[in-house]
């Protein structure tokens, strides 16, 4: 109770600034829209429906793409995380392309496979990729021999013993590149639909302020905040869920 | 490392390897358990044999309760929930099931570990300074443990130590290993369990054994 208060007391306070600086006038409605202005413009948008329907265009996209990243990046990841010699072969590869952010490819895209889905959905995908292809990376390759030895001790078969113990020894590692992975596509989404798309978080965005409705600009930069942030705290809670409620070190 | 080294285990009975660091006990054993090649010479098993290991650290699956770690070994459709209860009961973990390895103690992470050699029901167990790291009284504890099992279950067990005092406590047979790998051997199957390391048999015997390894050092000066 006392720590929802001790959250709850700076977002008071930001709200009642945000209010004074409103109601004093320094800045016009249109550069500064009133905490009052900016919640009508969500009702409205919210009782139309395109609130709503802007949302789920957007995390369609992103399921989508993060799906395919996590297939890819756990794939490649378990070629990698199993055969580390094979580095070698692509190490520079994969530094290159995620030094690259991927929105600087979208011009390409947009040349190779038009401003549909496909541009958007890759997009996600080159982003959330690359977390979860290093932590799976990590994961799987940095299980203590010992501990696959006590597989080998029992006469595990290699299948056994990936299952029973580089698997599971590895999923904390997964979790977490899965929740980085969802937090860059998320982000990726609404630059990507920013840029070009007929619908979607970012394209509501980039409509509102073309018609200078910077109230629906301000209710459109919450509810990609909001839905964001629930999503992590989502992955966060399976996460702990999977890592036994947080047991001490019983995942080292 | 291990040149000109013959020697055989028997089978249902403890042999203790006994060396100095360095001398190659614990290569032999992981040898033996197939973990290591080796270039030129034979290992001789019997047909089939059935191997578990305890290692120098209790190796637990940290994820695991102690109980899925104690049966990690053994295929579902062969679990016996009876037996399990059984080595709970015989390594003082009862009431322990559900702990997580980091939520026990280093000796008790030990015991888990024995347990799970002991669920999977091997023939030969080979045990590489599993009480190495236990304080004086979990391990003499372990030590009449490991005796207990012997005598009742009648495994053949080849146990690695630096110990000579614990050679002597649980040994059936002791294989003096020394840097080169030449071995002697002592057997002590005439003396019946507990034994009294202050006896005078029993000193006359640490004795050879000590004598054993300090010759074979001034042998290598």
């Amino acid at each position: 109770m006392k720590r929802t208060l001790k959250a709850l007391l700076p977002l008071a306070v930001l709200l009642a600034l945000w209010q004074a600086a409103a109601s004093a006038n320094l800045w016009s409605e249109y550069v500064l829209p009133s905490p009052g202005r900016v919640l009508r413009a969500f009702t409205a948008m919210a009782q139309s429906g395109i609130l709503f329907e802007n949302i789920w265009v957007s995390f369609c996209r992103v399921l989508t793409g993060f799906s395919i990243a996590f297939a890819l990046a756990f794939l490649l990841g378990l070629l990698a995380g199993l055969r580390p010699n094979s580095s070698v072969y692509y190490n520079h590869i994969v530094e290159f392309l995620r030094n690259v952010p991927p929105l600087s490819l979208i011009a390409l895209l947009i040349l190779w496979f038009g401003i549909g889905e496909t541009s958007k959905i890759i997009i996600i995908v080159l982003a959330s990729f690359f977390p979860m292809f290093l932590n799976i990376k990590k994961g799987l390759c940095s299980c203590d021999p010992k501990l696959v030895e006590v597989g080998r001790s029992l006469n595990f078969t290699q299948g056994q013993i990936f299952r029973r113990i580089l698997l599971p020894n590895a999923l904390p590692d997964i979790l977490v590149g899965m929740r980085v992975g969802m937090g860059y596509s998320w982000r990726a989404i609404i630059g990507a639909e920013m840029i070009a798309a007929a619908s979607g978080l970012g394209y509501m965005i980039l409509d509102a302020q073309q018609m200078s409705r910077s109230d629906k600009v301000i209710v459109g930069i919450f509810v990609i905040g909001i839905v964001g942030y629930l999503c992590d705290r989502l992955f966060s809670l399976a996460i702990k869920k999977a890592l036994h409620g947080g047991v001490d070190n019983s995942w080292s | 490392m291990l040149r000109n080294l013959t020697a055989e285990f028997p089978e249902q009975s403890i042999t203790v390897i006994l060396g100095r660091s360095g001398c190659g006990k614990t290569t032999l054993l992981r040898i033996l358990a197939g973990f290591e090649p080796h270039n030129g010479g034979e290992v001789l098993t019997p047909a089939k044999e059935k191997i578990g290991m305890v290692f120098q650290e209790p190796r637990l699956m940290p994820w695991l309760t102690v109980w899925k770690n104690i049966t990690f070994g053994v295929p579902k459709d062969r679990l016996d929930p009876a037996a399990v209860d059984r080595l709970l009961k015989m390594t003082g973990l009862t009431g322990f099931e559900k702990a997580y390895p980091s939520q026990l103690s280093g000796g008790m992470q030990q015991r888990a570990a024995l347990a799970r050699a002991l669920a999977y029901d091997p023939e030969l167990i080979l045990m590489d300074e599993p009480f190495a790291a236990l304080d004086h009284f979990t391990r003499e504890a372990m030590q009449n443990e490991l005796i207990q099992i012997f005598s009742q279950q009648k495994k053949s067990i080849i146990f690695v130590t630096h110990s000579v005092d614990e050679a002597l406590l649980i040994g059936q047979k002791i294989l003096v290993l020394n840097p080169g790998g030449a071995a002697q051997e002592f057997f002590l199957s005439p003396y019946t369990y507990p034994r009294d390391l202050l006896s005078d048999e029993m000193i006359e015997r640490k004795k050879e054994i000590l004598g054993a390894i300090q010759s074979k050092k001034e042998h290598m000066q």
